[in-house]
């Protein structure tokens, strides 16, 4: 019988694919860490803190970043995607095309000196477009590997011009225009997907005003507002300029649409009257719910600590975000004995978005041959006694690509999967 | 002042970054005019490859015993520096690592004053290198093996991934047989799948697995030792016989009881769960009344065929109580809506005709699958009522309950009742948890090492939790836990590989220990013992991880930690001050 190869392909550096990445290095498997972005950390890397003890995410995830880099038995390829799967367990051919960074790893030592100069201003995606970068970027302050990309798609000298004002400023010939565009043919036994997920379009809800009313903000952006180093630096402030006195954060948006309850958006909202209050003592919240949903030990006590931060927690029926005459106002019905309609007004809206499988994930579905469920999300090879399998054998599902869920139930899974492939040797 | 060194001092400009805010000609004239150093030299970018090489030549050229590097932080780069150093033949922790970059360049305006104190901290540093020590790292073996503490689900499937050829697993299980309270289900939600097949299949997988060795009526009485090398005793009474059991043993024990000494690597702690004692919540009438059920009598009910009143009579009308006991235990079980909803499957399609009403308060249905199950449900004629202050009563048989909820205020008229109530740790959470010197938070549910990065570890290592014995959860989550704890045991205890131990660690001197055990009370990773014969605390270097807590609080100066020692500390400070 041939020999099983035991390097591993991990898809996707969020919390889930890092901490699956960093347990095989550790048993001396050779792992290949495919991410499509240019940096590691996935969406935790965009909170300024996670529930339910607030500790800082930046600081919780740095040190595994940096391990990230430094193993020698992990190969990170950022703005890498793969592209063809072929083969079956202990034998896999992956094809990965990762775009050329234009910017050396080695050389690089991330002073950010390149930017300045540079004539392009576009929106910062991971800043949710609430700030603008430049066409060498890193998306952040503090993001990981700390070296720019440059993004060719609004780079002045990939659209022709003669522009190399970046590589003037470099102190450390780390750019490099000659790069190119590569396609790897790797050999692994076993296959961790851990891709994560995206949020719901609250565009798709247009009773909530999303897109429409200018203080109407998604989860990510108000995420992006409160981080210290994100577009605002933390000051939380609507799009005039001014401080909010008052705020409304809406639950299960588009849990109707998607037919599912996420699970955690009960929990990250409560984070946000923490947030809130931290900043703005003054301010007045109201949350808006339909069922609250906040299981396990230590959420409940979470809960029961934002209600003494004053929060009117509001069970809801129906309920929509409009302009009257210039003031946001939401309408609503509560849900009680005696549901009259009721209004509030209010100076922003925040809406916590239901989670749904990254926009990726149907084409790497097809890619790699694993079936989705009808959610869009991957199907397990047994949703109750085997949920990290898939059904294809040596593949595996990790995190929020399986389903909607947690950091802590994410991490279980990346070190489920882990178990699964060490001990099918 | 220790003995003579030769010590190299080596300056970063970090391209611009150092040297456009410090003057560096400055800074290397004046430390090399100090006396006690013998190179001083700048490079453009010392982190480079060309920068790595020129300071492992100049280490071996100049036979240096002490590094001092001015550059970033010890977070980018003091590991890289480590490592020339090692690579050029001197002991990585003779060297000493100063950020002049975020500490001077980059946050003083003034380059005059950037510079004063850029020397300022190299001084300070090359003062504490020269009391710095060789530290070598050390390994020991680790046993594979691992012993894994009941037999329910979580148990089951973590054994299965564990053993293997080169690893054995004790399954130790308390009851007379193993499965666990999944056994007495039905079925599974959301898909309503039948649950004996599953279970009796991984129970006979345990079976024939000859790597794992089953121990039922067993209890584990004692777990001493760390990391790779625990011995643990079992009591056990179980029939059948592994071994005959010495005489003395017999004498000592009696016949059924004996005790094991099994040599694990790793504990697994797969306890489980018991269910809130309804006798605390009078208001329900469990107990009371005949037809008040707990979920798990239900369940036993369902599965031994058919659904009816004690009176023999099948029921006409039947409520689901949900949350019974959140609010005593403080916490939503995240299981109790779900299985709950499946009750009302169980009797739907057993008898199509009763009407089932659904009592809750808030709906918990996370996750892609769920509330697809609660509107399936919800289609087979099942009511659900939103309630609180939920009061049983009885007259002549017939079931009253009264609540306050909506959509109706109406006391509901029913024949049967299930309570379903929260899920609590195991009865003997308490004593594992102090037989293991692992915690329990508030709620008495065994406390991870990380509440999000670490899931199923403890702050003991080589200890773990996994399914409900960490927090209530579902049987998918509790299998996800259990092939957790497998991959993190898989990963760090290796067959035949030694295990690196911190090199950083704690110790205590004999000679200056009072014996107060302050520290044994401050350490978190159950690192130190008091030695009674010689009424002193002692440091055990497998457990330690060098945080420094013990240090802190030592009252009489006895603990020390090495790389950080009251006397480098102290000779930094000086020359920082001077």
């Amino acid at each position: 019988m041939k020999e099983k190869n035991g390097n591993v392909l991990i898809i996707g550096a969020g919390v889930a694919g890092m901490e699956a990445s960093l347990l095989l290095a550790n048993s001396d498997k050779k792992v290949y860490l495919v991410e499509r972005t240019s940096y590691t950390g996935g969406n935790v890397i965009k909170f300024e803190k996670v529930f339910s003890n607030m500790e800082c995410a930046t600081c919780m995830l740095a040190p595994k970043q940096q391990e990230l880099l430094a193993n020698e038995n992990i190969e990170l390829l950022t703005l890498a995607e793969v592209i063809d799967v072929k083969g079956s367990a202990g034998d896999f051919t992956v094809k990965v095309r990762k775009k050329a960074r234009y910017v050396d790893l080695q050389n690089c030592i991330g002073c950010s000196a390149c930017f300045e100069p540079c004539p392009v201003s576009v929106k910062n995606e991971f800043e949710e477009g609430l700030s603008e970068r430049k066409a060498i970027y890193v998306p952040c302050p503090g993001a990981l590997p700390n070296v720019p990309a440059i993004d060719t798609e609004n780079c002045v000298r990939f659209k022709g011009k003669d522009c190399q004002l970046c590589k003037e400023a470099c102190m450390f010939e780390a750019i490099d225009f000659d790069q190119k565009d590569e396609e790897l043919k790797l050999k692994v036994g076993a296959i961790i997907v851990a891709t994560g997920f995206s949020t719901f379009d609250s565009k798709k809800t247009p009773h909530l005003g999303y897109g429409k009313l200018a203080d109407v903000y998604t989860a990510f952006e108000f995420e992006r507002m409160f981080a210290s180093n994100g577009p605002t630096e933390g000051e939380i402030k609507l799009r005039n300029g001014e401080t909010p006195k008052s705020a409304v954060i809406i639950h299960c948006v588009g849990r109707e649409e998607k037919g599912y309850c996420s699970g955690v958006c009960c929990m990250y909202s409560l984070k946000f009257t923490h947030y809130l209050k931290e900043k703005l003592p003054e301010i007045k919240i109201a949350e808006f719910y339909s069922d609250l949903c906040i299981p396990g030990k230590s959420y409940q006590k979470f809960y029961e600590e934002t209600k003494t931060m004053g929060p009117e927690i509001i069970r809801f029926n129906e309920i929509e975000v409009v302009n009257a005459n210039g003031q946001l106002t939401v309408n609503y019905k509560p849900d009680t004995l005696n549901p009259k309609p009721q209004t509030l007004n209010t100076d922003m809206v925040i809406l916590a978005p239901a989670i749904e499988p990254d926009g990726n994930a149907n084409k790497l579905a097809e890619v790699i041959g694993i079936p989705q469920d009808e959610y869009g999300f991957f199907a397990e090879g047994h949703p109750e006694i085997d949920s990290v399998a898939t059904q294809k054998e040596g593949i595996f599902i990790a995190g929020c690509v399986q389903g909607p869920k947690d950091i802590q139930d994410s991490v279980a899974q990346s070190e489920a999967a882990v178990g699964k492939i060490l001990s099918s040797r | 002042m220790p003995m003579e060194e030769k010590i190299g001092v080596y300056v970063c400009e970090c391209g611009p970054n150092i040297a456009d805010k410090v003057d560096i000609d400055k800074v290397v004239e004046t430390i090399s005019s100090l006396p006690s150093v013998n190179v001083v030299e700048r490079h453009k970018l010392l982190c480079s490859e060309d920068g790595k090489k020129f300071l492992k030549e100049s280490i071996q050229k100049n036979e240096l015993t002490r590094i001092v590097v001015a550059a970033c932080s010890p977070k980018q780069h003091e590991v890289t520096f480590m490592r020339v150093c090692e690579s050029a033949g001197i002991n990585p922790y003779f060297f000493q690592l100063t950020n002049i970059r975020e500490q001077c360049a980059w946050i003083i305006d003034d380059k005059e004053e950037a510079t004063e104190r850029t020397i300022r901290y190299i001084r300070a540093a090359i003062r504490r290198v020269l009391y710095h020590k060789a530290l070598e790292k050390k390994e020991i073996e680790a046993n594979p093996d691992v012993l894994v503490i009941g037999g329910g689900i979580a148990g089951i499937s973590a054994s299965l991934l564990l053993a293997s050829g080169d690893r054995k697993v004790y399954l130790i299980e308390k009851t007379k047989v193993v499965g666990g309270k999944v056994r007495e289900f039905a079925k599974l939600f959301p898909r309503m799948e039948p649950c004996s097949d599953i279970i009796s299949q991984k129970i006979k997988e345990v079976e024939n697995n000859k790597n794992i060795e089953v121990h039922t009526d067993s209890e584990v009485s004692e777990v001493l030792g760390f990391l790779g090398n625990f011995v643990a005793k079992v009591n056990t009474s179980e029939n059948k016989a592994i071994e005959q059991p010495s005489e003395q043993a017999i004498k000592e024990k009696g016949l059924e009881n004996k005790e094991l000494e099994l040599k694990v690597g790793a504990v697994v702690v797969a306890t489980g769960f018991s269910m809130l004692d309804l006798q605390q919540l009078p208001q329900y009438g469990y107990g009371k009344y005949d037809n008040v059920y707990t979920a798990l009598e239900f369940e036993k009910m369902n599965a031994e065929g058919k659904i009816l009143l004690k009176n023999g009579k099948p029921p006409k009308q039947i409520a689901i109580i949900h949350c019974v006991g959140r609010e005593k235990v403080g916490y939503c079980s995240r299981v109790c809506c779900m299985y709950s909803l499946k009750f009302a499957n169980y009797i739907k399609s057993k008898l199509p005709s009763v009407k089932v009403s659904h009592l809750y308060t808030d709906l918990t249905v996370p996750g892609k699958t769920y509330q697809k199950f609660y509107e399936q449900t919800k289609e087979k004629d099942v009511e659900f009522i939103r309630a609180q202050d939920i009061e049983i009563t009885e007259s002549n048989g017939q079931l009253t309950i009264n609540h306050k909820g909506t959509p109706n205020l109406k006391p509901l008229n029913t024949d049967m009742v299930i309570l379903s109530s929260a899920i609590t740790p195991s009865s003997d959470a308490h004593k594992l948890a102090e037989m293991l010197n692992i915690s329990q938070g508030d709620n008495g549910f065994f406390v991870e090492e990380h509440p999000k990065l670490a899931p199923v570890s403890t702050s003991m290592e080589g200890i773990f939790i996994t399914g409900c014995a960490q927090g209530p959860k579902n049987i998918s989550d509790s299998i996800v836990q259990a092939q957790a704890v497998a991959g993190k045991i898989l990963s760090s205890i290796i067959p035949g590989k030694k295990l690196e131990l911190e090199v950083k660690t704690s110790e205590i001197s004999e000679a200056l220990c009072i014996g107060c055990q302050t520290c044994l009370e401050v350490c978190s990773y159950g690192a130190i013992y008091f030695d009674e014969i010689k009424r002193v605390c002692i440091v055990n270097e497998v457990l330690c991880r060098g945080c420094g807590n013990c240090v802190g609080s030592c009252p009489s100066g006895a603990a020390s930690s090495k790389h950080f020692t009251t006397t480098q500390l102290h000779q930094e400070v000086v020359e920082a001050l001077r």
